[in-house]
Formats: C-alpha cells, sequence, structure tokens
C-alpha cells in the first residue's frame, strides 16, 4: 500500500526532468512495460476495474457506455439503453413484491427467531436493505451522464499526461477484485446459512426474497467497492501531481545541487513555470472530479453508511448475546451469520474511510508541497503565491451529502458510537436476564 | 561551513541519563557504546536480541503474577461465562499490550530514531548560522525531573499497595512488584517522545524569538532615527555639538528619508487630513518629538549610541535592507518547514504507542473509578485493581496515569500552537518594516507557513488537543454515570430480593447467598463488558 507502488512511470519522468521537456517521451515510453498498452488504441479503458464495471454495467446500475476511442467514452447505444431500463424495471418490480410479501404471511417462515426483538430487528434490516438498494437504484439512474462525464474527464487526464509527460498512469484498483470476491463469498455463505436454517420445506417466495436481498445487498457492496475505486483512481492522479511538484521542493533542489557539484549547475527551475501551470490545471480539474464524484455518490453512501451502522450493531449485539448467554448453549450458525456480516460490512466501511481519506491527504498535501518551493525570482514566487491564496478557503472534503466529511477518523466515531450503544444495549440484556432468573427462582 | 558544526552541541547529548535507564530496562534497542562515544542513536543486534528476551521475561511474569493473584477471582470466573471471562482478561492484558506496543514499536524504528535525532541536528546547525541559539540544558533538567517523578509515583503506588493492601506473609506476594514493570517502561517511552516533542516546541519558539527580535531591534532603530533626528533639528537650532550625531553614516540617509516620507504620511493622515507636500518635510519632527520625544528622553538616545555603536548597527540594517533579509527569512522559513517535518515523523513513529496509550489511560481512568465506587459500596473488584481499595493510592493512580496522557496532549497542542505563531511574528517584522519590498516577502512567505502543517494525531484517527481532551472527558464521565446507574439498579433489585427472602422465611439464608453471588456476578459481567468496548 506503500505510495510508491501506485505510479508506476515515475521513473521515466525524473530522467525527463533531466531532458528537454516533451524531447523524448515516446522514446522513453518504447522501453515501458506499458508501452503496448498506451500505443494499440483498441484497449478498454478503465481494464484495471472491468470486472466491478461489468458487473454494475449488467445490473443496470451504469450504463453500458460505447467506447470511442482509447481516450473517450460515448453515451450508450440505444438497444443497451433499453436493456439499462428494463433490469431497472425489473429490480423495482421484484421490489415491490418482496414488500408486498413481507407484509403478507407468505414470508412468515423466515422470521423464525425465538425472541420478538430479533424479529423486528429483521425486520429494519431487511426493510433498510431494500430502502438503500432502491435509492441507489435511482440515483444511479439519475447520474448517468454525470457518471459518464466524469469517466471522460478522467481520461482526458490521462491523455494530457501521456502527451505532456510520457506517463500511463497506473490504477492498481486490484483491491476491487478481491473485494467482489469476499461481496459473492459472504453473500452466498449468507444464503445458504438462511436456507438451512429455516424448518421445513421453502417455498418458492421465500426462495426469491432470499436470493434478491443477498442480491440487493451484494450489489450495494459492489457499488461502494466501485465509489472507493473511483476515489483510489483520483487519488492516483492527486499523488503523481504531488510527485511531479516535489521534484521543485528545495529539498530536491538540494540534492540536486549537490550531486550535480562537480559539473556546471543544472537547475530544473526553468521548467517551472511550464511545470506548475499543468500541474495547477490538474490539480483543479482533480478537484472538479472529485467534487463530482461526491455529488454523485454521497446520497448512496450516506444511506449506506446508515445501513452499515445498524447492520454492525445489531450483530455486534447478537454475537454478545449469543456467547454471554449462560446456557452454555452457544448457536454456531447465529455465529457464522453474524461473523459474515460483521467481516463484509467492517471491511467495506473501512475501504470507503481509508480510500476517501488518502484522497482528502493528496488532495491537500499538494499546497503543502508548493509551500516547499522557493523560487529565486519575483515571477516564480507570484506563481506559488497565486496558488497557496487559492487554496487557502478551498477545503477539500469527501463529504456524505454534507453531513460529516468522510475520513480515517469517520470510521473511529462510527465504531466509538457502535461500542456505545453496544454498552447500553448489553446492560439492559443483562439487567433483564437477572430479573427473569430471579422471577424463575421465586416461582420454583 | 564545517566550522560550526561541532559548535552545535547534538541533542542527545542531554539524554544520557534516561538512554542508560531505558537501555537497562529495555525501552530502546540501540547501542550503548555509540551513544556514549558519538551521541548517535544505532541500530544493534545485541540491544535487539536483549530486548526481545526482556520482553519476553516480562510477559512471563506477568502472566505468573496474574495467575497466582487470580486465585481470588477463581470464584468469580467460575460463576463467568467464557466471553466476560475473556473481556476481563483484556482489562487485565491492557498494561502488557501497551508495554508490548511501545517495545515493539521501538524494536521496529531503531533505525529512523536516530534519523530523527540526527535531522534535529542538522537543523540546529542551520538555526545555529541564523544565529539563533538555543539552550538544550533545560531539556536535560527537563528529563531529570520527569525521571524523579516517575520514581516517585511508581514506588508510592507499588509500596502503598503492597503494604495495604497485599498478603505479604506469602513469597508469592513479591511478584506484585512486576504490576509496576508495564506502567513505568511505558512511561519511560513516552519520556522519549514528550522530551523531543518538547525540544522541537523550543526550536518553534526560537525561531518565533529570532523574528520578535528583529521586530524589537528594528523599534529601537526606528525610534533612535527619530529620535537623532529630532536632536539633529534641536541641535541645529541649539547649535550644541554631538560627535556621533553630527557625522550619520551616509547609508542611513535613504532610510531616513523613506521613514520621513512614511511617518509624514502616518501624520497627515492622522492629524490634518490633508496636507501639503511641502509641509511633510517639517511635520515628522514636530510629530516624532511628539511621540517619542516625551517618553524616552533625548539624552538616553546618544549615550546608548555611545555604548555599543556597531550591536546597533549590525541590527538595523537588517530588517531595513530588504534583499539581504529575506534570505534570512527565507532559511527561517525552510527551517520551521523541516521541523514541521519532523514532527510529523516523530508522530508517525510514535502513533502506535500514543494510540495504546490513550486507549489505556480511558480504560484505566474509568475502570479505577468505577471500582472504587464498588469498593466504598463493599462489591467485590478484580484483584488487580486492588489499588482502587484504598482512595488514596486511587487518587495517586489516577493523577499518576491521566498526568501521562494530558501532558502528551498538552504538549502536542502547544506545539502545534507554536508552530502557528510564527506566521504572526513574521507579519510584525513586515509591519515594523513597513517596506513594500519586504511586505511582499513577508506575503509570500507567511502563504508557506500558512501550509506548513504540524498536527498530531494518534493513527488519524483523532488529533491530540484540547478538543480531544475534552471529548475524551466527557466519554468518561458519561460512561460512569451509565455504569453507576445500572449498578445502582441491580442494588435495588438485590435489595428487593433479599426483602422478599427474608418474607419467605423457608429459603432460607442460603438462597439468599447464592442470589448475592449471582448478583455481584452479573455486576462484574457487565463492567468487564463495558470497559472493553471504548477502545481508546
Amino acid at each position: 500500500m506503500s505510495p510508491n507502488t501506485w505510479v508506476i512511470e515515475m521513473n521515466s519522468h525524473k530522467s525527463r526532468l533531466f531532458t528537454h521537456p516533451q524531447a523524448h517521451p515516446r522514446s522513453q515510453l518504447s522501453n515501458d512495460a506499458f508501452a503496448r498498452r498506451a500505443v494499440s488504441n483498441d484497449n478498454p479503458v478503465f481494464e484495471d476495474i472491468s470486472t466491478i464495471l461489468s458487473v454494475l454495467k449488467a445490473s443496470g446500475l451504469l450504463p453500458f457506455y460505447e467506447q470511442l476511442s482509447s481516450y473517450e467514452v460515448g453515451p450508450p447505444s440505444k438497444t443497451n439503453e433499453f436493456y439499462s431500463f428494463f433490469v431497472r424495471g425489473v429490480v423495482h418490480a421484484l421490489t415491490i413484491f418482496n414488500i408486498y410479501s413481507l407484509i403478507t404471511p407468505n414470508s412468515a417462515q423466515l422470521f423464525f427467531s425465538l425472541r420478538e426483538t430479533d424479529n423486528v430487528n429483521q425486520w429494519i434490516e431487511l426493510l433498510l436493505c431494500i430502502f438503500t438498494y432502491t435509492l441507489t437504484v435511482f440515483v444511479c439512474a439519475r447520474n448517468t451522464k454525470s457518471m459518464l462525464e466524469i469517466m471522460n474527464e478522467i481520461l482526458k487526464l490521462d491523455k494530457e499526461v501521456l502527451r505532456q509527460f510520457g506517463v500511463v498512469l497506473s490504477n492498481n484498483c486490484n483491491f476491487s477484485v478481491k473485494f467482489l470476491v469476499v461481496i459473492v463469498c459472504c453473500q452466498a455463505y449468507i444464503m445458504v446459512l438462511r436456507i438451512y436454517a429455516v424448518k421445513g420445506a421453502i417455498t418458492p417466495t421465500s426462495y426469491i426474497l432470499i436470493a434478491f436481498y443477498a442480491f440487493q445487498n451484494g450489489l450495494t457492496a459492489t457499488y461502494i467497492v466501485f465509489a472507493s475505486a473511483l476515489l483510489r483512481i483520483v487519488c492516483i492522479r492527486f499523488h503523481f501531481v504531488n510527485q511531479l511538484l516535489n521534484a521543485f521542493t528545495y529539498v530536491q533542489q538540494q540534492k540536486l545541487a549537490k550531486k550535480s557539484r562537480r559539473q556546471p549547475p543544472v537547475s530544473n527551475m526553468e521548467h517551472f513555470p511550464e511545470d506548475s501551470l499543468f500541474i495547477y490545471r490538474t490539480h483543479n480539474k482533480l478537484l472538479r472530479i472529485y467534487k463530482s464524484i461526491n455529488e454523485c455518490c454521497s446520497l448512496i453512501i450516506v444511506c449506506f453508511l446508515g445501513y452499515s451502522f445498524y447492520t454492525v450493531t445489531t450483530n455486534w449485539y447478537n454475537l454478545f448475546v449469543q456467547i454471554t448467554n449462560n446456557k452454555g448453549i452457544i448457536s454456531a450458525h447465529i455465529l457464522q451469520w453474524c461473523l459474515a456480516w460483521l467481516c463484509l460490512h467492517t471491511s467495506l466501511l473501512a475501504l470507503l474511510s481509508r480510500s476517501c481519506g488518502a484522497t482528502t491527504y493528496e488532495a491537500n498535501s499538494t499546497s503543502q508541497i508548493l509551500a516547499r518551493v522557493y523560487g529565486k525570482s519575483k515571477e516564480f514566487q507570484n506563481i506559488i503565491d497565486k496558488f497557496l491564496t487559492k487554496s487557502i478557503k478551498q477545503e477539500v472534503q469527501f463529504t456524505a451529502y454534507g453531513f460529516f466529511a468522510i475520513d480515517n477518523s469517520t470510521l473511529f466515531k462510527i465504531f466509538s458510537a457502535v461500542t456505545t450503544y453496544l454498552v447500553i444495549l448489553i446492560q439492559f440484556k443483562q439487567l433483564e436476564d437477572s430479573k427473569l432468573e430471579e422471577q424463575v427462582q421465586n416461582e420454583v | 561551513m564545517s566550522q560550526p558544526t561541532p559548535l552545535v552541541q547534538p541533542l542527545l547529548l542531554q539524554f544520557q541519563q534516561l538512554f542508560f535507564i531505558s537501555k537497562i530496562v529495555g525501552v530502546l534497542p540501540q547501542d550503548l557504546d555509540k551513544f556514549r562515544h558519538k551521541n548517535m542513536l544505532e541500530k544493534s543486534r545485541n540491544g535487539m536480541f536483549y530486548m526481545l528476551g526482556v520482553l519476553s521475561v516480562y510477559v512471563v511474569l506477568y502472566n505468573l503474577l496474574i495467575y497466582s493473584f487470580g486465585e481470588e477471582d477463581r470464584t468469580l470466573k467460575a460463576s463467568q461465562s467464557t466471553l466476560t471471562f475473556v473481556i476481563g482478561l483484556f482489562l487485565t492484558y491492557i498494561g502488557l499490550i501497551m508495554m508490548a506496543t511501545d517495545q515493539l514499536t521501538a524494536l521496529f524504528n531503531q533505525g529512523q530514531l536516530g534519523e530523527l535525532y540526527e535531522r534535529i541536528r542538522v537543523v540546529d546547525e542551520r538555526l545555529y548560522r541564523e544565529e539563533c541559539l538555543l539552550d538544550n540544558s533545560c531539556i536535560a533538567k527537563r528529563i531529570r525531573i520527569m525521571l524523579i517523578m516517575t520514581f516517585i509515583f511508581e514506588i508510592s503506588i507499588l509500596v502503598a499497595t503492597y503494604i495495604n493492601l497485599v498478603d505479604y506473609t506469602q513469597w508469592l506476594s513479591l511478584l506484585w512488584i512486576v504490576s509496576a514493570v508495564p506502567t513505568f517502561i511505558n512511561t519511560l517511552d513516552k519520556i522519549w517522545f514528550a522530551v523531543s516533542l518538547y525540544a522541537l516546541k523550543e526550536r518553534f519558539e526560537a525561531i518565533n524569538a529570532t523574528l520578535e527580535d528583529l521586530v524589537m531591534e528594528h523599534e529601537k532603530y526606528k525610534t533612535w532615527l527619530s529620535g537623532n533626528d529630532a536632536t539633529t533639528a534641536t541641535v541645529g537650532n541649539r547649535t550644541t555639538d554631538h560627535p556621533p550625531q553630527s557625522s550619520p553614516p551616509p547609508q542611513y540617509d535613504s532610510n531616513l528619508e523613506y521613514l520621513y516620507k512614511e511617518l509624514g504620511g502616518i501624520d497627515v493622515g492622522s492629524l490634518r487630513g490633508s496636507g501639503s507636500k511641502n509641509r511633510n518635510k517639517v511635520a515628522p519632527i514636530a510629530h516624532s518629538m511628539n511621540s517619542f520625544g516625551e517618553s524616552i528622553p533625548t539624552p538616553y538616545k546618544p549615550q546608548r549610541m555611545n555604548t555599543n555603536p556597531m550591536i546597533n548597527m549590525a541590527h538595523e540594517s537588517e530588517l531595513s535592507n530588504a534583499t539581504k533579509v529575506e534570505e534570512k527569512l527565507n532559511n527561517l522559513c525552510q527551517v520551521h518547514d523541516e521541523i514541521c517535518e519532523i514532527g510529523k515523523a516523530m508522530n508517525g513513529l510514535w502513533s502506535y504507542p500514543i494510540l495504546s496509550l490513550m486507549a489505556y489511560g480511558f480504560l484505566i481512568f474509568t475502570a479505577q473509578l468505577y471500582f472504587l465506587y464498588c469498593a466504598t459500596q463493599f462489591q467485590s473488584i478484580p484483584s488487580l485493581f486492588r489499588s482502587a481499595k484504598n482512595p488514596f493510592i486511587t487518587v495517586i493512580v489516577l493523577v499518576y496515569t491521566s498526568g501521562k496522557c494530558i501532558y502528551l496532549i498538552y504538549l502536542s497542542w502547544k506545539t502545534s500552537l507554536a508552530s502557528k505563531r510564527t506566521g504572526i511574528s513574521l507579519h510584525k517584522c513586515g509591519v515594523v518594516a513597513d517596506d513594500n519590498l519586504l511586505y511582499e516577502i513577508v506575503n509570500h512567505l507567511s502563504l508557506k507557513l500558512l501550509n506548513h502543517s504540524v498536527d498530531f494525531s494518534a493513527c488519524g484517527f483523532f488529533t491530540l488537543d484540547m478538543e480531544t481532551l475534552y471529548g475524551v472527558s466527557g466519554g468518561i464521565t458519561s460512561y460512569l454515570i451509565i455504569l453507576i446507574q445500572f449498578n445502582l439498579a441491580a442494588q435495588q433489585a438485590k435489595d428487593a430480593i433479599q426483602s422478599f427472602n427474608s418474607f419467605n422465611d423457608t429459603a432460607g439464608f442460603v438462597g439468599a447467598a447464592t442470589e448475592m453471588d449471582n448478583e455481584s456476578s452479573t455486576l462484574y459481567d457487565m463492567v468487564t463488558t463495558t470497559m472493553m468496548s471504548p477502545t481508546y
């Protein structure tokens, strides 16, 4: 996870800094491992996250966009658009059917728990899940265009970077595939557990309910992973910009001066004005992309965070109740169930907050790095000052629909809130249990 | 630049006693000989093995302690379920976890720690070149005070608990000494952090002081100039004779003129609103007579000038010569940035130990207070928290634990405040010099300073500042209220059952006894379950 692994081709860039800019970008490119991909014209865009993209496309959350060139995507064709529309319609129909069957006694066999509160919990969880997924579908349908715009912006930026520096930015989003596997495994496991737990023959309605529930959960989670992947992509671009800028800081300049003491002093500061122009422009574009990603995803993320918070709390509670009941019978079934849920949601929360935190950090550190550039002439100082002045009041944050900023501290806050609720819930539970025991003993 | 290098004392020179103690106890693995001869922290394989050995000995001894003293809890444990047993273990082992975190992080960072102090030394050299002197001697004093405080606290807690609350007729009771080891090692580690942080803060303050000195010098220079001017005016009138004034250095002429203009502008703006340009030449003299001539007696200035004219001139020229001062301000700004980077690196090195310390502080503080409450109600408490039976010892423990946490938070807060103050001091320079060129430089540099951020945080989860302290104290209070209220509720339930049992004579006392036992165990469950959850 070290930042250096994200951007692979930094060496070629650094070598460029010693040579003249834009002199031999192509020739340097030829000895790269990525040269083939960069030159070939019909490579798919966003190859790193293609798996997750295809899943989302198939489920109608993302459009089947047309690839116009290797650096541009176009709107979907009519048939594909119709397909997405159709899938979304089916999903909504299924949702309505499910809600109907939840209200009617058809689904009674799914709520078999011993206690009344557990059933209520499951109900709420189910409704939250349905709500989250329906919202995701609606928001995605509405944001189709802006999603395509974001993709195009990113691709345009990549193209510019390639033209200017001969650098192909790798996305390094392998984590998306891993998370996809985790999600599928967890959901399948939970589904199996559910089916085994039901006593008696299972009606087809229950099958549909269970399968669709797993489907909804999985897709919501997949969307979150997709959002994190987008954030990671932006983060890598920010990091690239920062690395570019870092070559001009006084620390690097001193190092350079030490190296070239024997030779005539080579200062790369002469490239600073043109490079800084590019850097500022890129940084602004990235900020815009970041903001539009935020706008696209924030409503879904708020919903998911609420759902996740609820699920994590109830599952921890169930886990505690299962283990602390003094009868000594720990139900392996509920244990596995809770652990699967916890594993899924905790990892997703961690992923989301980490990628948000990392991107915000990279975006904010640009001005910090720029503050380390000491230009000799007034012209350079003015260039620096302009950017620094601009970034004073510019708060870069990934907010959850404006409610709160998401970064590492969000994870901390969520878990401290979960523990507080757990403490209260468990204490009530124990008080209740001890009173029950006394009653039983008194009756005896 | 090799000349001033030996003149700068490395910071580590002050750390000698601390290093010897921490080396013996096993807090740091670095090489002892290298430190003694060259004042450098270097990696050492032997030190690593020694430290690992010490760590495993501590772990074994601590487990032995828990085993031998846990017998009193055995009855409690028997009635508990497995999970609460595990949580109880967590509460008892948090000290050990904290110690292991400290030692293992020190092992992993053994190379980087040396680099950190090397960077501080380089910063010192640069500061020395900018005539910004630092006094490291108070750091040694500080270390000594901290060490003495640590010893006093540890020994008083240990001895008081041993004498009052441990059955010292048994030979095994000597193991109780081990219970003080984790906190002691943790404190030593934190002293390293705190003192290094203090050193950084001192460097920030030295930069600020240098900037303020520039301002002071310039103010003096300005008053001298105006005073000089006024006296020359009077000299012209009275035709008296002052040798230094009669031959002012030629380089001041331009400055004088500039100051005249500037003072005249102020004067015209404040007194008359609109004055003719011709009168400006006269007005500053009258104005300076009014503002400075009264407060500072005129004969004082020539005298001062005669005593140390050279120093005066050398410093005066600094702020009035913008190009020369730019270099200095640039350098100070770079040093400031470097110190900020060092602060960040230091925070990175100690982030996990600080997180574990904060978790420990929160847990132990809440647990100790709650068990103190339980002890006053004659309820059973875990044997490792027996110090809660005595309010006096509890107070010492609380002061010791919270002192560590609060001091670190306070120091981090102060350090980041000191780093932010540099901008203010820089602006004072700009204001006092009142020169367009210098203003530009100051604006440029203050924009840079704005982006030098040093915020201390525990793994990015929360920042170490007063707000967090407030939040933590609020958290402790609300947890205590929740815990005590549940305790009260359980107590009432118990009373009800007792009255029921006494009413029901046939049940006899045996039933009541078992009832009570059950009740206390559920309480214990509750507490231990609760304690685990807030992990900070």
